[in-house]
């Protein structure tokens, strides 16, 4: 019995392609996959009572050595990543493989840990038979509580499951596909990434820049003090609070932006959001270049601003007039020395300016 | 030298090392070259996927990074000039600011940014002249090569970029 | 009596010969004006001359690892452009001909379609519309035939723009539709149903664009959207690919029947 039920989605369209394999076991499409009610139907004894049994579990415990500069990586594919910091010069690494399924499905599941001079590398594998394609995230997770040197650098994975890592001093990545990212006091943070999740970043102060980004979800930080500053999501808000930067790049398409911070001397400052409202909130800001813009969205400020303030504009009266001959959206002013530059377009979102 | 040897290869976490050695030198190149960090970021892109896919031809007759350097030139220079051409070359707009009076003094030495950021305003043509003379140190005879121009323009180019920018300048 | 901008341009930059340069000496030991100018170029080309490097953001790294990731397997000897030698380069001609012919040979790949739309993204900025000195000329004179030309030609180059686009954006579509299988069915939808946002977006600019052609942030929101849609299928692309490994890895072990660590 072959089952096709393509996905059809805007834009992109699920077909169900021939099986690369010939096999004969097969009673189903197994690259197309609805639900959990359709794979366990089909699939019966395999996974039955998968969701139902009770939860077994095997633990896994390393320590390895590591240089006060080493690199630790670990790739996780389900479950949640823990990582924290202590003295010495090794890694510690402890697992919970869980499964509600059979206890058999627990030694299909390996973790590898590599180690090089100055590198620990850590990956969750799953060994899989062909049919298990489709399934092989939904039944056996391993949860990870790690401990390293705070000068090492890290880089963690995740595809399903949350991502939190603290006091690290070393360089970070850190990504999932679907969870969140939580990072506190690292200070190199390079990059936070989620697809659908959200991303936390507190306590962090860096000379560097750092970068944040997610697709659905939610992007906050808290108490960061960057050189510069790059996130982006498509649909989520935006929230940066108590943040110093020299430079900003924020985009997003559907969700609101709120910048409470400060606006550096000769900072340069972008926020581009579709359809959210873009609030910035100033704290003692120096002064900046306003170039807000925006199709259909209202801009209103409640610092006091210079009009056509910038020197490129020949003279108040033409950037007034332009202004009303094109639409009231659009605002060029100058608060203080316009030394720094800030730059916010929406299509359809409010751009608000105001003081903390 | 190893690292080449290992970039010629394919070798990505080599190619890393030698983006990590040379990507701020290029993208400020791009930036400057193509007048803002947008654009400066995409040239970038573009300028190391074409450096992996044309290492293999590197023959070593100069250190790695000055070929990184030219490839990035050229593209640079391709960009500017395959816009010029899309935009048909508009013709600057009156200018008072291109006075050839002194203008006001200037209390406080140039600053770094407000000089990065007065060039990203110069007009096409004399941008591009003014980063690889006065920020490159190209002489006049290698600028109008470049950009396919004559020494007599190339000077003439600076001198507009430079005038301009006084003018930005002091009018902070 | 001053010297032309040319001698004193020289002058500044230490080009004259020394008749040429006692001669400017004289007029300037009498003349303030040209003095400042002299030392108001000076100081330029010396700020100028030390121009600190600027960063790049660090999220270009990634976005470069990726593309090269797609790349297909590297030939060594590929087909380049002498760029070793002295420091006197080809003439400017010669050379952007030879990008461009080896551009062209880029079409084949995904990754050639994003560059494509990203070079042309990056030209269509800069639309005569975008700086902002051309601005009210082209917008404040309604109806007038600088706006109705001005907007022709804006509509044109959207337009092209928008072809490149949607080119890449199939090509894109077709690989992460033929292979999305690779995904866990929770996270093929949270992708799709963002598309489905960034669609929205696209198709609101677009209504605003028609509505009014020369608006700046109509036209600045619909290449964004594009460019933010290109980037969401780029992601998807790669997350495929990199499920797809471990899906190889893990396959590959049973196949061999051994049970070693992958890649």
């Amino acid at each position: 019995m072959r089952v096709t039920a393509p996905i059809v989605f805007a834009g992109l369209a699920l077909v169900a392609a021939p099986a690369a394999a010939q096999d004969h076991d097969h009673d189903q499409d197994h690259r197309i996959v609805l639900g959990d009610i359709i794979r366990t139907s089909l699939k019966p004894g395999a996974y039955q009572g998968r969701n139902n049994g009770p939860e077994q579990t095997e633990h896994f415990s390393r320590k390895v050595k590591i240089g006060r500069d080493g690199r630790f990586s670990l790739s996780n594919i389900a479950g949640d990543i823990v990582v924290t910091t202590g003295g010495g010069d090794e890694v510690s690494i402890d697992a919970v493989k869980k499964t509600r399924g059979d206890k058999s499905e627990l030694a299909r599941v390996q973790i590898t840990v590599d180690d090089r001079a100055g590198r620990v590398d850590v990956r969750t594998e799953y060994d899989q038979d062909r049919r298990d394609r489709g399934s092989r995230t939904n039944h056996v997770s391993v949860d990870y509580t790690v401990t390293v040197p705070a000068s090492v650098s890290v880089d963690l994975h995740s595809i399903s499951g949350s991502v939190k890592a603290t006091g690290v001093h070393g360089s970070v990545r850190a990504d999932t596909i679907s969870g969140n990212v939580t990072l506190t006091d690292v200070p190199k943070l390079e990059a936070a990434k989620t697809v659908s999740g959200d991303v936390l970043l507190t306590g962090i102060t860096t000379d560097g820049d750092l970068t944040a980004s997610s697709v659905s979800g939610s992007l906050r930080a808290k108490g960061v003090k960057a050189r510069g500053i790059d996130l982006g999501i498509i649909s989520g808000d935006i929230n940066v609070s108590d943040v110093t930067c020299e430079r900003l790049g924020v985009k997003s398409v559907s969700g609101n932006v709120e910048y409470a911070g400060t606006i550096a001397k000769s900072g340069r400052y972008e926020i581009n959001a579709h359809s959210g409202t873009v609030r910035l909130l100033l704290t003692n800001p120096a002064g900046f270049e306003l170039n807000a813009n925006s199709f259909s969205g209202s801009i209103r400020s409640e610092l006091p601003l210079t009009i056509g303030g910038d020197s490129s504009a020949r003279s108040g009266s033409t950037v007034r007039g332009r202004r009303d001959a094109v639409n009231s959206h659009s605002m060029r002013a100058t608060y203080g020395d316009g030394s720094a530059t800030l730059v916010v377009r929406t299509f359809s979102g409010d751009i608000i300016i105001a003081k903390r | 030298m190893d690292l080449v040897a290992r970039c010629q290869a394919g070798d990505v976490e080599a190619f890393e090392t030698l983006y990590r050695q040379h990507s701020a030198r290029i993208y400020t190149l791009a930036c400057r070259m193509a007048g803002s960090a947008e654009d400066g970021e995409d040239l970038l892109q573009e300028i190391f996927l074409q450096a992996y896919r044309k290492v293999g031809s590197f023959k070593g007759q100069s250190a790695l990074g000055t070929w990184l350097y030219r490839l990035a030139l050229n593209h640079c220079l391709d960009y500017v000039r395959s816009r010029q051409a899309k935009m048909n070359k508009l013709t600057d707009t009156i200018d008072a600011e291109t006075s050839f009076e002194p203008a006001a003094r200037r209390e406080t030495p140039i600053a770094r940014l407000d000089l990065e950021r007065a060039m990203e305003r110069l007009p096409e043509g004399c941008r591009e002249a003014f980063v690889l003379h006065d920020v490159e140190g190209f002489d006049h005879k290698e600028v109008a090569e470049l950009l396919g121009i004559a020494e007599g323009t190339s000077k003439s180019q600076v001198f507009k970029a430079r005038l301009k920018l006084r003018a930005y300048l002091t009018k902070r | 009596m001053h010297p032309n901008e040319t001698i004193l341009n020289d002058y500044a930059d230490d080009l004259l010969d020394p008749v040429e340069r006692a001669g400017v000496d004289q007029h300037m030991a009498a003349c303030a004006a040209c003095r400042q100018t002299v030392e108001d170029l000076r100081e330029i080309l010396g700020a100028a001359s030390e121009l600190e490097l600027r960063e790049p953001p660090v999220r270009a790294w990634s976005r470069l690892e990726r593309a090269i990731k797609m790349e297909p397997r590297l030939e060594s000897g590929a087909r380049g452009f002498p760029l070793d030698g002295a420091r006197g380069r080809q003439p400017g001609g010669s050379g952007g001909a030879r990008l461009k012919g080896s551009r062209s040979m880029w079409i084949a790949g995904l990754a050639a379609a994003a560059v494509l739309v990203l070079a042309t993204a990056v030209g269509v900025r800069y639309l005569p519309a975008n700086r902002t000195d051309a601005t009210p000329a082209a917008a404040s004179a309604p109806g007038g035939a600088a706006q109705s030309g001005a907007a022709q030609s804006i509509e044109t180059e959207l337009r092209q723009a928008e072809a490149h686009y949607e080119n890449a954006i199939k090509g894109l579509e077709a690989i992460a539709s033929s292979e999305q299988s690779e995904l866990d069915p929770r996270t093929a939808a949270t992708l799709q149903k963002n598309l489905a946002v960034i669609d929205q977006a696209i198709s609101e600019s677009r209504a605003a664009v028609r509505s009014q052609p020369a608006s700046e942030p109509a036209q600045q929101s619909l290449i964004d959207g594009f460019k933010t849609k290109i980037g969401l299928l780029q992601d998807t692309v790669a997350l495929i690919n990199e499920m797809r490994k471990g899906n190889e890895a893990g396959a590959a072990r049973i196949a061999s029947g051994l049970k070693q660590k992958g890649t």
